[in-house]
């Protein structure tokens, strides 16, 4: 493994350059495409799961010890040795790494969502109420548009996480780009490995962009000081 | 769970966390020694802030294992790798909120500073940094807490600290020291974050008493 | 307006359908604290009344109970006769204005959107909503252009106006203020009171405001309910007589020790007390004006033109040197820097004699012609 760098540049764009590697069951397409649909299906559940609790803890009000240490506490949990945990546990399985991932994106769309609705100004609440909103009119059309950008933010957090830690799944089976690095690692070809991280990291990269600019659109125009 | 594994492999498992505190310790060490004068660069020249957090957001997004990897070209299979990538993450947290704990210093403190005679490192030095030092503490732990997770990653590249467990635990299937892996990073976590906040209490007796 | 016409005028305002009337209200926090105690009050309807009081008077507690922001523990309040514990808290926001300190408009939308909100609660149909929004913005002062920016685009003084205009959109019959100036500085302040006062000559609504300022009580309140720091009400009455005979200590210590030039600034000059003074014509000779003097033993005269509008003073020692066959209006005369009016107030007077010449202001009607004088002795004899 101790190639020269021009040498492995020769052969990353070798590698590319063959169509070969780009169709199939272990396409670059194909296992682009798993790695996408992993890292959305885990965001989606664990928005679905998360967003309501954090939201609905955020506009009551309470629980806020738990919703703000949640991430914390995830933080600390190595998910690596999650994602191991469950394979010992159960052997492998989509959908038991799927539940991983989801129960890992949980806590920052948790605690983003929370502080969110916590940090609408209580004069702007009030407002809402003392000109007769409904507790839902005061949701839908106060607190959760000007919540919403760092709502989005933990979403963001989340999908970019998730994606990480889909590669690391490729260890115990599963699918995706993920699957390059722990392919190539094992047998020590260090142009798939290195093929492969460059497009987890091309991938992350345009998720990071994409719900930046998500982020930015559910900005409502009022609430940019730029 | 089998103690005998446990007791057998007591030393493996003292190296694996020695280890693993080691990668912490130096790249939190080698992340606030390249982050600060970064930050200060960017507090001097504020124009260069908005466009290295957008370029350090997106290198956080690149996924640990990958970062690794693409660092091997140029370091290979060796501690630097891992290093060098974990110092990649801490020193990304530590530059958001060294900048964040400085700027936040209120501008009638600093002119008070200013009018008092005190030149422009004993200012950063006398007045700024501990005034900024419960922002950058926070930053401090959240980075502590991140890269021990992380480091239990670098064990696909041949380091690994107690990550090396876990890889002992998938091999062998075998769940003692994939548990015995897991339940040291996190208690790890929570002593280093609670040692720092032990040490940030210790480093500001003015915040006492006050809830943060 | 004497006290029995008060009392009278009060009586039928608590039977109008828009009096707010507090009946023995209480409100105690579940920790213990008091915030109103017993309260008694009729707020009579399209009067504007301030509450005042040092901070913790539980002045904004009762200002809130009325919408019900706040619940009371026992007692009652009605709006003219309904209960407002019996109906719904949201119908009824929508039907009473409310103004905050920070404007408290909704930084996710246009200026245009805020001022719409109660109509589009109240399912208004949009043609009607645009229509209103327009009308509101012209009504409480704002520039049309910036009905499509934003909030934080806005200074203080404009955002108050918006937040105003929010309150005023569904022309409820009562408005609620709780320190709506408080955060704006003293210059735009001034405009803002000037102009409330200005609408409510117009809308003729129930206004009930919060303020911890006594002089923005005594300009803006028509009756002003004067807090004590146990919940209590001091004193409720009107400015005149809060300053005329304050009930206790506490409401003089509240009021101030210029006690006596706030009274002077709630007071007009009484028409009993202009002295008709002695004047003549432009036109008339220093002869006429000397014989005038000296019958009237004044030390100068006030000199007319044709339309019978002051144009000056001319004391006896520059009478006494001019030639008795010229004309007054030859002569130089010390004009006056101002006039005072009729109806303006004693304390304007008194600050306008300290400069005047002769000790002596000429008084005008609405077209400016003479009516009188008045002297700094007769005022000052007032004050004591």
């Amino acid at each position: 493994m101790n190639d020269s760098l021009p040498a492995l540049l020769q052969g990353l764009i070798g590698w590319l350059a063959d169509p070969a590697h780009w169709q199939g069951s272990n396409g670059v397409l194909e296992r682009g495409l798993e790695h996408i649909f992993y890292m959305m299906v885990s965001t989606l559940i664990g928005a679905a799961i998360a967003l309501p609790i954090g939201i609905g803890l955020g506009h009551s009000g309470r629980g806020g010890l738990l919703a703000i240490n949640l991430t914390n506490i995830g933080r600390a949990v190595p998910s690596f040795g999650v994602i191991i945990f469950v394979f010992l546990l159960v052997g492998y399985g989509v959908i038991p790494v799927i539940v991983a991932l989801v129960a890992l994106a949980i806590p920052p769309m948790v605690t983003n969502s929370f502080v969110g609705m916590r940090g609408v100004d209580p004069a702007i609440r009030q407002a809402a109420t003392a000109v007769g909103m409904t507790p839902w009119q005061r949701l839908l059309q106060v607190e959760l548009p000007i919540a919403m950008p760092l709502i989005m933010a933990g979403v963001r957090t989340s999908a970019v996480q998730v994606m990480s830690t889909a590669t690391l799944a490729a260890y115990v089976g599963l699918g995706g780009l993920g699957r390059y690095l722990i392919d190539g690692l094992a047998v020590r070809d260090l142009v798939q490995v290195l093929v492969g991280a460059v497009l987890v990291a091309i991938l992350a990269v345009a998720t990071e962009l994409l719900f930046a600019g998500l982020q930015r659109l559910v900005t409502a125009r009022g609430l940019r000081h730029d | 769970m089998n103690p005998e594994w446990i007791a057998s492999h007591t030393d493996d498992i003292l190296a694996a966390l020695i280890q693993h505190v080691q990668l912490l310790g130096l790249s939190l060490l080698f992340g606030l020694l390249i982050a600060f004068p970064l930050a200060l660069l960017a507090i001097r020249w504020p124009r260069l802030y908005a466009p290295s957090l957008a370029i350090t957001g997106v290198m956080f997004s690149i996924p640990s294992l990958a970062l690794f990897i693409l660092l091997m070209p140029l370091t290979g299979l060796s501690m630097a790798t891992s290093l060098i990538g974990l110092t990649l993450y801490t020193l990304l947290i530590l530059f958001r909120n060294i900048v964040e704990g400085l700027r936040g210093v209120s501008p009638v403190v600093c002119e008070a500073a200013r009018a008092l005679g005190y030149s422009r490192v004993r200012r950063l030095l006398q007045v700024e940094l501990p005034i900024a030092l419960p922002v950058i503490m926070a930053g401090i732990r959240i980075a502590a807490v991140t890269v021990i997770g992380l480091i239990t990653v670098t064990a696909l590249i041949g380091q690994g600290g107690l990550g090396q467990l876990f890889i002992t635990g998938f091999t062998l299937s075998f769940t003692t020291p994939l548990v015995v892996g897991f339940v040291l990073s996190v208690l790890l976590a929570v002593a280093v974050d609670l040692a720092l906040v032990g040490l940030l209490w210790w480093l500001t007796p003015w915040q006492r008493g006050r809830t943060s | 307006m004497t006290t029995a016409a008060a009392r009278q005028r009060t009586q039928h305002a608590a039977q109008d359908s828009h009096a707010i009337v507090f009946d023995t209200v209480s409100k105690r926090y579940p920790d213990g604290t008091v915030a109103v105690e017993a309260l008694d009050l009729t707020l009579p309807a399209g009067e504007l009344t301030v509450l005042v009081g040092p901070s913790g008077c539980g002045k904004t507690t009762t200002l809130r109970m009325i919408n019900r922001l706040e619940t009371l523990s026992s007692g009652c309040i009605r709006i003219g006769d309904r209960d407002v514990m019996e109906s719904d808290a949201t119908q009824l926001r929508r039907h009473i204005g409310y103004v905050m300190q920070h404007s408290g408009l909704f930084p996710h939308q246009t200026i245009a959107d805020n001022i719409a909100t109660v109509p589009r609660l109240l399912k208004w149909p949009k043609s009607r909503i645009t229509a209103r929004v327009e009308e509101l913005v012209e009504l409480v002062g704002l520039d049309a252009g910036l009905i499509r920016r934003y909030p934080h685009q806005l200074s203080g003084g404009q955002q108050q106006r918006v937040g105003l205009a929010r309150a005023l959109a569904a022309d409820p019959p009562i408005l609620l203020m709780d320190e709506p100036f408080a955060a704006v500085d003293p210059i735009v302040r001034t405009h803002l009171q000037d102009e409330l006062l200005r609408l409510q000559a117009r809308m003729g609504k129930t206004i009930v405001l919060v303020t911890h300022d006594i002089d923005e009580a005594m300009k803006l309140g028509d009756r002003i309910a004067i807090f004590n720091q146990n919940g209590r009400i001091a004193q409720f009455d009107t400015p005149t007589r809060l300053l005329a005979a304050p009930a206790d200590e506490f409401v003089v210590d509240f009021i101030g020790a210029d006690r006596e030039l706030r009274r002077l600034a709630l007071q007009q000059l009484d028409p009993e007390e202009i002295d008709p003074g002695v004047h003549v014509a432009g036109s008339a000779t220093v002869g006429d004006a000397r014989t005038r003097l000296q019958q009237a033993g004044s030390s100068g005269v006030v000199v007319l033109d044709e339309a019978h509008r002051p144009l000056g003073w001319l004391d006896w020692e520059r009478l006494r040197q001019a030639d008795g066959l010229s004309r007054i209006e030859q002569l130089e005369l010390t004009p006056w820097r101002h006039r005072l009016h009729e109806r303006t107030n004693l304390r304007s007077a008194l600050n306008a004699l300290i400069s005047a010449p002769g000790d002596v202001m000429p008084v005008v009607d609405d077209d400016g012609r003479y009516l009188g004088v008045i002297s700094q002795v007769q005022l000052t004899r007032r004050l004591s």
